[in-house]
């Protein structure tokens, strides 16, 4: 997967190379439109990240610029402004992604994941989820565990079916807010690992092995190996 | 017209002004009416006392010069008959004889001498006998069996009888009733004409400050680019608009750079932070050893604290200036605090405290959902962080007409009498507490923001409550809400 990376804090783009490369991406960086415009055109990504606060020109007008040179990638929208602009908004709903600094890493890669996802041909929606001997029937809602049905909440099924979606990666606080609950705050108490306290103690039953992993300061990850 | 816009004109300003105007309109047309009426009446009655004077002269010239004799009585009554013929008399349809003028004559001992006029003027000499007319001064006479009175001219002759001569009012009457109901006529339609003129140019007026008065209320906390509507012209009206909109060019431009620095500030900020946290996370995920990962754990959530301080400080910063931006979608408070007490109840349940929510169902506001979403978790956080064990709070929700409001109480200790009259403002905490102290002025920024009212206080009962309300979207029900529990994609 090739991927560009339009950043100009030095520091920031270091990082980010490493990681995403780590995770199996081929990275191409630019410090500022200009470049990002010649890489975008001249080599066929199959994602963009793009940083809003560039020294040359404003992300979106590289965006929409990049849009009509026929760039199609989909684009993973970085932002250190406080509030989401109208603009981003509006990309938001063509495809586009946007998230806002400081973030987890693990986040940057569930959404540029996601992207790809997005992007690539729909393919016929599965209708049962499985993880090693965890199965979700999506349009019963109902979950096994070794052919043993769990009781589980309405909400409690839509977290876990996200954890199963993302198994085997890892998944932060503010991503399941994001996606289970659709509301991006950043609350200070533990709400969330309380319910993956709850969902753990129905997932995983005596003698069974854990299935549902705490990554501290950063997330949760549901063991697919 | 629906009774509604009937009622809304009948509040309006324009209504009350052309009231006002018309009656002092028609006031002012009555008085002047009553003045030319009064000069019309006195001048009619003048010419006729005019005429009765004259023509009694003449009827004496006439007595006194013709011989008393036989044919006496036929030249006097044929003169007087001819001075009755010269009044213009439109009533004769009634009866073939001129009742309009009577003459009589009476002998000095008051005997009735001779009778010019319809009957036999029995009627017209009690009348006269029994009022006293003074000779030469024309007076009113009521005579039976006639409605209308006659005016009535006297003169003494030199043989000492007297002359009377009747003139009929019944025609001065009929002219100034019939002016009367001409004027009546006339007066209504003036006045009627005049209400509509006013009513319409006063309208036409003040529509246009009710537009004015309509965009200055759309060009809210968060927009500011629009401006109020400027007829063109160069009246009181216009310069109210101008001026307004060089008001609102200025608080822009303000507005513009606190947003400029608040944000470069936000950015300056942010962008270490990132590098900072990527770092963290990148010798956490390479750490070997799990006791070497504490510090580096506690340090990526004490970043997480410090950017969440950061935005809520720059949002209560931006909002105390009235300047938050917000991205408003319609959204059903009723489901959005559904899901809130969904996520946040497990915590609750851990700590002991129980969390209801009493609703009178869909309250559809225009807000900015994730604004409200951090509202409502800093009021659940501040509950979850201060409650002690068995507390319960409880939620009532209440959708009116133009506002939802929001009571939120529960059975805890209450907010400490000291930082009870401060609670809004920054940096104010209980003794107790260890939050950053923006939990509450980040609330009361938010409902500010969406032109909401926010109290807090102490129930009588012991426990904390807080009132919130928000104006609901003024189309009601008109699309769904915008918020809904979804799951991952």
């Amino acid at each position: 997967m090739r991927l560009l990376l339009v950043e100009d804090e030095i520091d920031i783009q270091k990082f980010l190379r490493t990681s995403l490369e780590e995770a199996g991406f081929h990275v191409e960086t630019a410090g500022d439109g200009k470049t990002a415009e010649r890489l975008a055109v001249d080599n066929p990504f199959d994602i963009l990240i793009i940083d809003l606060g560039l020294p040359d020109q404003d992300g979106i007008a590289l965006i929409l610029k990049l849009r009509q040179l026929g760039v199609r990638a989909p684009v993973l929208i970085l932002s250190a402004r406080r509030s989401v602009d109208d603009r981003v908004r509006g990309l938001e709903q063509g495809g586009d992604d946007y998230l806002t600094k400081p973030f987890a890493l693990a986040e940057l890669l569930a959404r540029v994941r996601n992207l790809l996802k997005r992007n690539s041909a729909p393919g016929n929606e599965a209708t049962r989820l499985r993880v090693l001997d965890l199965e979700l029937d999506l349009l019963r809602r109902e979950a096994t565990r070794s052919g043993q049905l769990l009781q589980l909440t309405s909400q409690e099924f839509v977290l876990l079916e996200y954890l199963c979606r993302n198994a085997g990666r890892v998944v932060t606080r503010s991503m399941i807010l994001d996606q289970v609950w659709g509301m991006r705050i950043q609350p200070d108490t533990n709400v969330v690992d309380v319910h993956i306290y709850r969902l753990r103690g129905k997932v995983d039953g005596q003698g069974q092995q854990s299935l549902i992993r705490t990554l501290r300061g950063v997330g949760y990850v549901l063991k697919d190996r | 017209m629906s009774s509604k816009t009937a009622k809304h004109v009948l509040h309006s300003a324009a209504w009350r002004i052309s009231l006002w105007a018309t009656l002092a309109f028609a006031c002012g047309t009555m008085l002047v009416f009553i003045f030319l009426h009064r000069f019309v009446a006195s001048d009619i009655q003048r010419r006729s006392d005019a005429w009765l004077s004259g023509e009694v002269e003449v009827l004496r010239d006439v007595a006194e010069r013709t011989p008393k004799d036989s044919l006496y009585d036929r030249v006097v009554g044929e003169v007087a008959e001819l001075a009755g013929k010269e009044v213009p008399n439109k009533d004769m349809s009634e009866s073939s004889a001129n009742d309009s003028v009577f003459f009589i004559q009476t002998s000095g001992d008051g005997s009735l001498k001779l009778w010019v006029g319809a009957g036999n003027g029995d009627a017209n000499l009690k009348a006269i006998r029994a009022s006293r007319i003074v000779p030469d001064h024309p007076t009113d006479l009521h005579i039976k069996g006639f409605e209308v009175p006659f005016r009535v001219a006297s003169i003494r002759t030199g043989d000492g009888s007297y002359i009377y001569l009747g003139l009929s009012e019944r025609d001065e009457l009929r002219v100034l009733k019939s002016m009367r109901l001409r004027f009546f006529l006339l007066w209504l339609l003036l006045v009627l004409l005049g209400f509509g003129i006013v009513f319409y140019a006063s309208r036409r007026m003040l529509s246009h400050v009710r537009q004015i008065t309509e965009a200055a209320s759309r060009i809210g906390h968060s927009d500011l680019s629009t401006r109020v509507p400027t007829n063109g012209k160069n009246d009181e009206v216009a310069n109210l608009a101008m001026t307004l909109n060089r008001m609102l060019d200025r608080i822009e431009s303000s507005m513009h750079q606190l947003h400029t620095i608040t944000d470069s500030l936000a950015h300056d900020l942010r962008s270490p932070l990132t590098a900072i946290r990527g770092k963290l996370e990148i010798s956490l995920s390479t750490a070997a050893h799990g006791d070497q990962t504490e510090p580096t754990v506690a340090a990526i959530d004490e970043l997480d604290r410090l950017t969440e301080f950061l935005n809520a400080s720059l949002d209560v910063a931006e909002a105390k200036a009235d300047a938050l931006r917000l991205n408003r979608s319609e959204i059903d408070l009723d489901q959005l605090l559904r899901v809130m007490i969904e996520l946040y109840e497990p915590s609750m349940a851990e700590k002991g405290i129980q969390i209801g929510l009493r609703s009178t169902g869909p309250a559809i506001v225009t807000a900015d959902a994730g604004l409200i979403h951090r509202m409502v978790s800093n009021l659940f956080e501040n509950e979850l962080k201060h409650l002690p064990t068995d507390c319960a709070v409880s939620l009532m929700l209440q959708a009116g007409e133009d506002s939802a409001s929001l009571i939120l109480e529960d059975d805890g200790p209450g907010f400490d009498a000291e930082v009870l009259p401060r609670l809004f403002e920054r940096r104010v905490r209980g003794r107790a507490s260890n939050g950053h102290g923006l939990g509450l002025a980040f609330v009361d920024a938010v409902v500010r923001a969406h032109g909401g009212t926010i109290t807090a206080g102490n129930r009588k009962c012991g426990g904390a409550r807080i009132l919130i309300t928000l104006p609901v979207a003024s189309r009601p029900h008109a699309g769904s809400s915008a918020t809904a529990m979804h799951g991952a994609h």
